[in-house]
Formats: structure tokens, sequence, C-alpha cells
């Protein structure tokens, strides 16, 4: 608990995409995170695990910048915010962090007055301003790459929940993040939708792209991260690569979880 | 306000004073608000009022009770004064006894008794203002601003005897004293016992010329009345011969000599030829009389609504994002600002903008105070609508917008407003249609459109009651369809 970071390899620290050095976050009286300690490499996928209410969440909103923290800071791509920072600054520095830093919700919270493909080019035309022509065919690109190109002009409420979260992830792509945060992206879906989600998370692990995954789905964790982080009680508990993990856990608190997870 | 007033027809002439003699008393219907010195609250605040008419409800009441054989009591009814005639051929009323002046139009469709006064109009200007002196002004100099009482005979007057002037009409007579002695207006017509009356209370108001243009004030009964109309004639030559009345007016400073000319104090012969024309030809003289003068007044209703309810709007919406995404101090001055705003009646808030900020040096044209009057009434309206709209778009759209790299002010305004919007679209109809009929409050500050353009007419046109309120209500109509199907065509399009 409260280790130092472990390093990966011989890597030096400019390759961390990611890292939070003691974060707390407290509702109240109640400590949501009780000191992270967490990196992520440059390339790497990484899951986040464990059991609810663990604050699992909470500390990808905390990276960036959709939840402030108490103490501690974070290094997102370079860009470093620490806790009381003035609110103007700490406002610039969200937004630098966002430029770079693409975030997949539970509820898809795609834009229902928009069609999917307006959906996709909202960012790209009005943050980045890209040329609107460009954007779209960028877009229909994406859409092919999520297997969504019959659906460009279709009001997202039309979509199920599988295809609504494939034109999510579509729309982060667009901005062309270094790093995607996934906050349980499959945990609102149908299992018959989980896989066609699951696909094409993998598909931009394979590309090389920094993910960082909060999820439930288990099989995903182990067959497409380098490293699993496993969070209770607003610590990460246990850290290392998924065989190690998922088959010889250190915690008891993981094994728990797990036997109840395969369930 | 429309009130269409259904005529019960009484079976006998006698059935009005057969009920008074029943019950011991008539009613006479007035309005003391702003009615020194015919009828108002006695100056030494018992509750009771006072005033001439009262003096003579009362005299009245002796004559009747010495006629009926039974004692008779006069109860005043209090009303809106240019809703008397309504009230009195519902039946709530026996008569009207408050300066209704005998005109031919009104003694066609009520029944009138002998004049109980002769009033003359009085012109009043500035005590400084040397440019106006006498009647003759008001026609060699173009362009004056003349205040009167909306309906009334002074009204009529200025209008046939200066077309040059540009006439207000007011709802009270004070209001227009008060607008002279700002020198927002040139100069004021008033009957001559209003003049007499509000005289201590602007000192600085000036008598011009001598009294002009008589007429007659009577008491209007139900034209099946013609029995208790019999009663008030003699009861009134009776009080005339005795003496009676000159000690009243006495009593007010109002009695004049135009009290003893015999023509002016019995009732002129109705010429009856209009009531026989042709339903055609009636028809075409109801259009010219009226068609166009109401169309314009509708055209004023509909500029009221559409430049009021756009600000409104605008405020609004800066309202509820500031309430909901402002500093603390900034939400907190907007709440107050939305609860002054719906807790006090929109008539107050126009009274204040027109007849309180020119005291501290902001002076508005009447337009310009209602459109302000108006918008800033519904802004409080708009922003709690558009609060709720706001609050209703899931918070999980602002942070995927704010996860994109939007600002907060581009997220507001590209994805949370749009979905803000379509949920506020059927309540800000509703608040919009609410507005266009509410701009005839705006009536309070002189604007005239449609609600008061029928009031007036239907006051100087009793018998055409009906018709007026038809044509009226199908301009409303006319104005507020379209609307709705406008509404309806957003709400699809948007729905999409």
């Amino acid at each position: 608990m409260n280790e130092a970071p472990a390093a990966a390899g011989e890597k030096a620290p400019r390759e961390w995409m990611v890292r939070a050095i003691g974060l707390v976050k407290r509702h109240g009286q109640e400590e949501v995170l009780r000191g992270i300690h967490l990196d992520v490499l440059r390339g790497e996928v990484a899951a986040v695990i464990g059991p609810s209410g663990g604050g699992k969440s909470t500390f990808l909103r905390c990276l960036n910048g959709l939840e402030r923290f108490d103490e501690g800071t974070v290094e997102v791509n370079g860009t470093v915010i620490r806790s009381g920072l003035p609110p103007a600054e700490e406002a610039r520095l969200h937004r630098q962090v966002r430029a770079h830093v693409g975030m997949v919700f539970q509820q898809f919270h795609l834009f229902p007055h928009r069609t999917v493909i307006q959906n996709i080019i909202e960012a790209p035309v009005h943050v980045a301003g890209r040329r609107v022509d460009e954007a779209r065919s960028q877009a229909m690109a994406l859409l092919e790459r999520v297997g969504l190109a019959a659906k460009a002009e279709c009001r997202p409420c039309t979509l199920s929940g599988g295809q609504q979260q494939r034109v999510a992830i579509a729309r982060t792509l667009a901005m062309g993040p270094k790093i995607i945060l996934f906050d349980e992206p499959t945990s609102a879906l149908d299992p018959h939708m989980t896989g066609e989600v699951l696909s094409v998370m993998a598909d931009l692990a394979s590309d090389g792209l920094t993910l960082l995954v909060v999820t439930h789905a288990m099989s995903f964790a182990r067959r497409a991260a380098h490293r699993v982080h496993v969070f209770h009680g607003g610590r990460v508990i246990e850290s290392g690569p998924p065989e190690q993990v998922f088959d010889a856990p250190r915690e008891q608190v993981t094994r728990d979880f797990l036997k109840l997870s395969s369930e | 306000m429309l009130v269409l007033a259904p005529r019960w027809t009484a079976a006998a002439g006698g059935a009005a004073l057969d009920a008074i003699r029943e019950r011991g008393w008539f009613t006479w219907g007035a309005d003391e608000e702003g009615g020194g010195p015919y009828v108002f609250p006695a100056p030494d605040q018992s509750g009771r009022r006072t005033g001439f008419e009262v003096d003579l409800a009362d005299e009245l009441a002796r004559e009747l009770t010495g006629a009926l054989g039974k004692p008779i009591e006069a109860r005043f009814a209090q009303a809106q004064w240019d809703k008397l005639p309504d009230l009195l051929q519902t039946g709530r009323i026996d008569c009207i006894l408050n300066g209704y002046e005998w005109t031919p139009e009104r003694a066609r469709y009520l029944l009138a008794t002998v004049p109980y006064y002769v009033y003359e109009l009085q012109l009043l200007a500035r005590a400084g203002d040397t440019r106006i002196e006498s009647w003759e002004t008001l026609r060699t100099l173009p362009g004056l601003q003349i205040g009167v009482l909306g309906g009334s005979a002074a009204e009529r007057f200025v209008a046939e005897q200066a077309p040059g002037a540009r006439v207000v009409s007011f709802d009270g007579s004070t209001n227009a004293m008060g607008e002279v002695v700002k020198a927002r207006l040139d100069a004021t017509v008033q009957d001559y016992p209003i003049a007499v009356f509000y005289q201590k209370e602007f000192p600085t108001l000036r008598f011009v010329g001598e009294p002009a243009a008589p007429g007659r004030y009577v008491i209007y009964v139900r034209r099946e009345d013609s029995a208790l109309c019999e009663v008030f004639n003699r009861a009134i030559v009776s009080l005339r011969a005795s003496g009676k009345l000159k000690e009243i007016y006495d009593r007010y400073g109002i009695w004049t000599r135009a009290q003893l000319d015999p023509v002016l104090s019995s009732l002129p012969k109705i010429d009856d030829s209009g009531e026989t024309a042709p339903l055609a030809e009636r028809a075409v003289q109801f259009f010219h009389a009226h068609a166009l003068i109401l169309l314009r007044a509708a055209g004023m209703t509909i500029l009221l609504s559409v430049v009021a309810f756009p600000i409104a709007i605008g405020i609004g919406i800066l309202v509820a994002l500031g309430r909901l995404f402002g500093p603390k101090p900034i939400s907190i001055l907007l709440a107050v600002y939305v609860e002054v705003l719906r807790g006090t009646p929109l008539m107050l808030q126009l009274f204040v903008i027109f007849y309180v900020l020119p005291s501290a040096g902001v002076y508005l044209d009447a337009f310009s105070a209602a459109v302000l009057g108006l918008a800033v009434n519904y802004s409080a309206y708009e922003a709690e609508i558009y609060r709720a709209g706001l609050q209703a778009v899931p918070v999980g759209q602002m942070e995927a917008a704010l996860a994109l790299g939007m600002s907060k002010s581009l997220a507001l305004r590209r994805i949370i407003v749009p979905q803000a919007v379509r949920i506020v679209i059927p309540p800000v109809t509703n608040d919009f249609i609410a507005l266009f009929k509410d701009t005839s409050v705006c009536s309070v500050i002189t604007i005239v459109e449609l609600t008061k353009q029928y009031n007036i007419a239907a006051m100087t046109h009793p018998a055409e009651v009906l018709p007026l309120a038809a044509v009226a209500g199908v301009l409303y109509l006319a104005m507020s369809y379209p609307l709705s199907l406008f509404s309806g065509f957003m709400e699809r399009r948007l729905a999409k």
C-alpha cells in the first residue's frame, strides 16, 4: 500500500503518460481516495478493477478534471496539476489536459440533439477549429473503424447501447487523444453487446494507444491489459501484470473480489 | 377584458321599482377610485364615502321613500367605471349614478333620467406655461399633448376641436393632471367638478379660459325600468325646484350658472334614424366607425408582444445562466431579481416605470415603458423556465462536452442550451400567449391596444357591444392562432 509507483522495466520518467502521487479526495468527512499512487506508461493498457465504491471512477475523473482532489499531484501527458491551485489556473490546466485525454463514459453521453456524425465532428470543428468537410471525412473513417458508417446520419436514440458506445469511442478518437480514459464502458450494456465494444477497445490497444480502463470485464482486463490495478477503500491495494493479479493475487481482498466476479 | 352583457328582459316596466319597494333599498353603481368630488372615501378615514353623488343618492332615497310610502335606502355598489353599463344590464345594480354623460348612443341602449347636473369642460395648463392662453390655443398651436380621461366627453371634444393636438388617454383623471404638472403633457381637459376638486392637490395647475362644451350628467336605468326612471325624474325635478340640488353642489363648489339653463337641464330628442337603417347599411357604418381603429389597436398589441418578448427571452436566459453557473453573489442577486419581479403585479411595475422613474430622472415614453415593463416582468418567468430546462439536461452532457475539450461556455451554447430549448418550448409558448394578452395591462400607462380600444368603442357605442366584442375576439384569435401553429411547428422540428 502507498508504495512508490512501480516503474516498468527501464523506462524513464518521461515515458509516463499518467502519474498520480498521493491523491486524496474527500466528500465531506468521507475520504473517497486515500492517497492513490499510480502510473500509466505511454502505449500501456492499464485496467483498474475492484469492488464498487473503491474510488475507481473518482480517480479517473480526477485525471481530466471532472472532479477536483484535495491533496496530491496528478501529471497527465506532461501537465502537472497540484491540489489547491487557484481556480483560474486549475481550469486552464484542465483544458490543457483535456486536449489530449479522451474519455468514454458508462452511459455514453452522446448528444441526443445531434446526429451520429455531428456528435463526432462537434469537438474537432468547434474546439480544434478544423474545417467541417475535413472533420466529416475523418469522422466517416472513424465510423468505418467502429463499424457504424451506415449510421452516420442517424440520431443516437435510434442506436443500440453497444452502437452508441462505439460512436462515443469514435467521438473521442476524433480529437486525436494520447490516452483514453474508459469509465466502465460496458457496464450499462447487455452482455451480447459487450463484445462489440470490447473488440473496438482491443483494436485501439493493438494500435498502441494508451488506455486506462475502469472495468468489470475481467476477461478483457486479462487479455488486453499490460497491468492491472486493484482499487479498494480508496487505495490501490495491488498492481501487476494480469497473469500475476488474476492467477496469483497477493491480497485477500483481490481473491475475494475475483471469486465473486467469476461467479 | 371583454364583458358581454346579456340583456335580461323584465316583464313589466315596474319590475325594478317593485323589487326596490319589496326590499327597501336601491343600489346605485359608481367607481370611488379617483372619484372626487363624485364619490370618494371620506377624508375622516371613517371608511364611509362622500361626494355630491352620495348626497344626491341619499336625497333620491328620501324622495323614493315619499313616492313609495315606505322607507327606502340608497346603497352604493363599487364597480370599475367603464363597466357600469354591463353591471346594470346584468341586474346587479338598479341604476348608474356616476358622472355618466347623456349621449345618443347610450340613450338608445339605456334609459336616461333628466339631467341632475350640467357639466362643462375645463382646460388646465401649468401656471408657468404662457403658451396656452385659451381654448383657441389648442387649435392654433398644433402638436400639443393633451391628457384626458379615456372614453370621456373631454376625449371626444379635444379630438374634434383640436385635430392637431395629440390626445393621450388615461385611466384616471389625476394621472393626466400629474403628467401636466411634471411637464410630460402640455395641458389636460377635465370635467369642471374634477378640475375644481383636485385644484388644491395640483396647485401649479391653472384654469385656462371659461368652462366650455356643456353636457348632461344623467342617471341610467335599464330600458325596461321606465317606472323607476319616472320616479327618479320626479325626484330630480323636485330637488332642483326646492333648491336642494344647488345646496349640494354649493357644498362641493361645483355649482355653475349652466345649471339654470332650461334646455341643458332637460333631455334632448334622440335621432332614431341610425336604429332603423337597413342592416347592410348599418354594417357598413359599423365597419367605417370601428374596423380601422380596432385593426390599428391590434397592431399595437402585436408590436408590444413581438418587441417585448424577445427581450424577455434574452434577459431570462442570462438570468438563468447566471443563477446556475455564476458566482454565488451574482446567483443570489439574480434570485432576488426573479422573486421581486414575480412577486409584484405587472400593473404596479408599469406604474413605477412610467410614473415614478421620471422623478429619478429616467424618462421613458409610453411605448418604451410598456416594452420595458413587459420584458422585465416576463424575464423573471422566462428565467425560471430556462433554469428548469437547463437543469433537466443530464449532468453527463456537460461532462462529456468538457471531456472533449470544450469550455464551459461553448458547452452551454452548443450542447446544453439547445437541449434545454426543446424542453422549454411549450412553457415559453404559453408565456408568449400570456404576454400577448397582458399587453392590455399597458392601458394604465396610456397605451391604446386592442382591449383598450374595444373598451373605448364599447363605451361610446354601447348598443354595438356585441358586434364589437365579436370583432375584438376574432382579432385576438386571428393573432394568437398563427402563434400556436408556429409553436407547434417548432416543437415538431426540434423534437426530431
